[in-house]
């Protein structure tokens, strides 16, 4: 069995058992859901011990379209992620979720929708990460937006997130299209789809620069890099589970996978390696400083979210192979212990009823496992010793010694900023004096944290499992074979040296924050002030206002709508009409020996068109009316057409008798009313002049279209022999009654419902 | 002939649009109506050959194009539900109404937006009205009996 398609078939089924499974009882829900993640997980593992393994079928062969998934070491690295992380966010949610439910007074059955979006977005997760077509990347890219619309809007009554979840989707939706025209440029220029094929192409060619740069916009933007990051924080205001599952593992990481898979090409462009080290060092201060201010628990991690991506793409800005394998092992180590931390939090929002740092102090002593594991985990993220967190460090800082004296301020800034507000959030959660003691809480919120508490301390005493996981993705980044090797050196050699600076600078920032904390504060409050989120709300009431003033132009009355509909459409004829090449087009035509009778019809419908435009009155304008149809049926009599000439007969009585019936049913006055009223002077020449240049235009498009028939009468033919061989005489007929028969079908429906339409629209008496 | 043709539709064209543009709704119909018969003479006039009616058995001579003829009988009919149906609509504007007049319809319409959605003034003062109410009812309620 093909592991790639394997693990694909079961992520893919996961949201769909979840549905199905809620369809009977909503309490099966989070049992299925467990049992698939898990099976997802499972799969993921076992891959590791099974080569790399390509599934590939034609898809739309017209375009070239592949399913083309691969099954390598970056891909397993996310999938890892994805499903392992998934499972464990799941276990959590199946107590959490039932609590959140009920404090908001909503239905058991909320759930399965939940549940439902979460494992589509852990399968648009590890669909993303095989794909190598361009366009299969772009799709499951932008299922992981959709999907997140969902999740982060999960507590759809509350504006709060709706809103949210509305801003999630236009930063990462729009930025998501900037990912697909880059997809097209590689595309133009490489004649290909496939992303391997690109790859193996070596060179840059042409315009795939500029496809790049859309394409790391678009990652960037997913990242919640700046300044696209203020979606982020506000994303909080989905159930803690959504937040741990997306913002660690799952949504920000896709961004930063994006750039490591399409890295073999970014890593040639210079000038994209300063954008990633630009932003991922802006990132760092901006989350960092900001996560420093924050009192809401949630906060404090989101925005040490945007500081930690900004490490992992000030890595790959750095590139070289330090910098290609710590942004993989970062990704790792990152994504373990931010989730615990996330789910810390909300364990603790869950016992005390508080979400603010201020209002929760003390909790070790009451709940010693949850402050164990968590405690492992944000010493992970700061770096310490004995956990997975100081080898991501350690790589971080190799690299920078590399490349010197700035790169290594900026590596301990960041760093030491971490420490800071990391070292902040722990202690003032579980030390210190109690404020609100704690409500028991369930142990599936408890030990998820303490797994993954767990997993950071086992990946500090024995690394190898987490390096030659990282190691495999970086060498499908790096496209070519990297082994990254930790162990701890008790030398003095710059990498311990920079780890102690961050630890004192970190514990010093810290203890003076009395000194900075208005700073701070200050630039936070600035940067919503000022910042993107700004320019973002701005915008959409921008565009609000737009739409608003567009509506009321086009609905105001009848006529201005069906103005706003038919000047673009006659403007845009009129464009097509200029940019044809015209010259000899137009043709005068032949005249028949017998034309001249349909001349004098053709006159007469003309003459009597002319004619109705000028009566005031209903009766003649009905009759006049009647005029032109009639004389047109006798145009058509002349065009050899005798079956349209019937009709026209029939329906010109049937619509002049309508048109007669309607105005016997109106009062007279109603009718004298539009008969007297004086011809307005403003508006008749321009009405004149509207029409003039109407006439004009359809005259031009219509000569121009006629003077162009096919000159190939071999379909009349075919027609007519088809006629005999279904034994009819006449062919129009025979057209409309066998070869056409849905055409007519779809018409007689027409006036069926037409029928229905104007018989009930008759019987309703009057309105008022 | 093509010129021929082409002229006939755009001044049928030209007249039903002058029509649509009226206040009269009735009259906007009418537009609507020559519009689609602009339209169905320029399918007509689009055949591939004219000639004789196409009937068998046909002899010698050329036989008119069936298929246009085919596509014309359906737009004919189409139009003819269309018109039908905005007939009704206008009188149903009418018995509503008791107008058939854009320009009088449209003043009614805001006319009665404007008694749907109270002013933002209104609300303020009922607002402070009420709120001088109660205050006046607690003024009153501390009055010793």
């Amino acid at each position: 069995m093909n592991t790639a398609i394997l693990l694909l078939i079961v992520a893919i089924a996961a949201p769909f058992l979840a549905l199905a499974s809620g369809a009977i009882h909503p309490r099966l829900v989070p049992h299925v859901s467990l049992v698939a993640t898990a099976a997802a997980a499972v799969v993921t593992i076992w891959s590791f011990w099974q080569p790399d393994s390509t599934y590939s079928t034609t898809w739309i062969s017209v375009y070239d379209l592949n399913f083309y998934f691969t099954l390598d070491g970056l891909a397993r690295l996310y999938a890892l992620l994805a499903t392992g992380i998934g499972f464990l966010v799941v276990a959590y949610a199946s107590r959490y979720l039932p609590l959140h439910l009920h404090h908001q007074h909503r239905p058991e059955s909320d759930q399965t929708r939940f549940y439902f979006f979460l494992l589509l977005f852990m399968a648009a997760m590890v669909g993303l990460v095989m794909a190598q077509d361009l366009i299969l990347i772009f799709l499951f890219w932008d299922l992981t937006a959709i999907a997140s619309f969902f999740l982060i809007g999960y507590d759809q009554q509350e504006e709060e997130s709706r809103g949210a979840a509305m801003m999630a989707l236009m930063v990462t939706g729009i930025t998501a299209v900037l990912v697909l025209i880059g997809a097209m440029l590689l595309h133009r220029e490489y004649g290909t789809w496939s992303l391997p094929e690109i790859i193996a192409h070596g060179d840059l060619v042409g315009m795939t620069k500029w496809g790049l740069l859309l394409i790391a916009i678009g990652a960037l933007a997913k990242s919640a890099q700046v300044p696209m990051h203020f979606w982020l924080p506000r994303a909080m205001a989905a159930p803690t589970p959504v937040s741990a599952y997306l913002h660690s593992a799952a949504m920000v990481a896709a961004g930063v996978f994006l750039i490591g898979r399409f890295y073999p090409l970014m890593q040639q462009v210079d000038w994209l390696l300063d954008l990633f080290l630009f932003i991922g060092f802006a990132s760092m201060l901006v989350g960092g400083i900001i996560a420093l201010t924050r009192n809401v628990l949630k906060h404090i991690l989101a925005y040490s979210t945007i500081s930690q991506y900004g490490y992992v793409v000030f890595m790959f800005g750095m590139g070289g192979e330090y910098g290609i394998k710590g942004a993989s092992f970062y990704v790792l180590a990152h994504a373990i212990v931010k989730s615990a931390l996330f789910l810390t939090a909300g364990a603790v929002s869950e016992a005390t009823g508080k979400k603010n740092l201020a209002d929760i102090g003390g909790l070790g002593r009451k709940m010693p496992w949850l402050a164990a594991g968590s405690g492992m985990a944000a010493s992970g993220l700061v770096a310490l010793p004995l956990t997975i967190g100081f080898f991501k460090d350690e790589l971080f800082f190799a690299r920078a010694t590399e490349l010197g004296q700035p790169y290594i301020l900026m590596d301990v800034l960041g760093a030491s900023l971490t420490f800071a507000y990391i070292f902040r959030f722990w202690t003032h959660l579980f030390l210190g004096r109690e404020i609100t003691s704690p409500a028991p809480i369930s142990r599936w919120l408890v030990w998820p944290v303490v797994v993954l508490g767990i997993i950071t301390v086992v990946g500090g005493i024995w690394p190898e499992p987490f390096t030659s996981v990282a190691s495999s993705a970086a060498s499908i980044s790096a496209n070519k074979v990297a082994d990254i090797h930790v162990h701890y050196t008790f030398d003095p050699i710059p990498e311990n040296l920079m780890a102690i600076a961050t630890w004192v600078c970190g514990l010093t920032i810290y203890w003076t924050r009395k000194r900075w904390w208005r700073a701070a504060t200050g630039v936070a409050h600035l940067g919503e002030r000022v910042g993107p989120a700004h320019w973002y709300y701005r915008g959409l009431w921008g565009l609000n206002a737009l739409s608003d003033r567009v509506h009321d132009i086009e609905v105001r009355d009848l006529r201005s709508r069906v103005v706003s509909i038919l000047v673009p459409a006659g403007a845009l004829v009129a464009i097509a009409v200029l940019v044809t090449p015209n010259s000899n087009s137009f043709e005068i035509g032949a005249f028949g020996q017998h034309d001249f009778a349909l001349i004098i019809m053709i006159v007469a419908a003309v003459v009597s068109g002319f004619v109705v435009m000028l009566l005031r009155d209903h009766l003649r304008l009905a009759i006049g009316l009647s005029c032109v149809g009639y004389s047109l049926a006798g145009v058509y009599a002349f065009m050899g057409a005798p079956n349209v000439t019937l009709v026209a007969i029939v329906v010109e009585t049937m619509t002049s008798l309508f048109l007669i019936g309607m105005l016997v049913l109106m009062p007279s006055s109603i009718l004298r009313f539009e008969t007297q009223a004086k011809v307005d002077k403003r508006t008749m020449p321009r009405d004149a002049i509207i029409a003039t240049v109407a006439g004009l235009l359809v005259f031009f498009v219509s000569w121009g279209a006629l003077s162009r028939t096919s000159l190939n009468t071999e379909v009349i033919d075919s027609q007519t022999a088809l006629t005999e061989a279904v034994h009819a005489k006449n062919v129009v007929t025979a057209i409309l009654a066998d070869f056409r028969g849905f055409d007519t079908m779809g018409e007689i429906t027409v006036i069926a419902i037409t029928s229905i339409g104007v018989i009930s629209l008759l019987r309703s008496g009057r309105l008022r | 002939m093509t010129l021929v043709f082409s002229l006939a539709i755009a001044s049928l064209f030209a007249a039903g649009a002058y029509l649509m543009l009226k206040r009269d709704l009735i009259r906007l119909i009418a537009g609507m109506i020559m519009i689609g018969n602009a339209a169905n003479l320029f399918i007509m006039a689009s055949a591939l050959r004219r000639g004789t009616a196409a009937i068998l058995p046909h002899d010698g001579d050329d036989m008119a194009d069936p298929l246009t003829q085919a596509m014309v009988l359906t737009a004919i009919v189409i139009s003819f539900a269309t018109a039908a149906l905005a007939l009704v609509v206008v009188y149903r504007v009418y018995t509503s109404h008791l107008s058939v007049d854009l320009g009088e319809l449209s003043l009614a319409e805001e006319e009665q937006s404007e008694l749907d959605e109270p002013r933002s003034e209104d609300i303020v003062e009922t607002e402070i009205e009420e709120e001088v109410e109660a205050m006046i009812d607690e003024a009153l309620a501390e009055v010793p009996t």
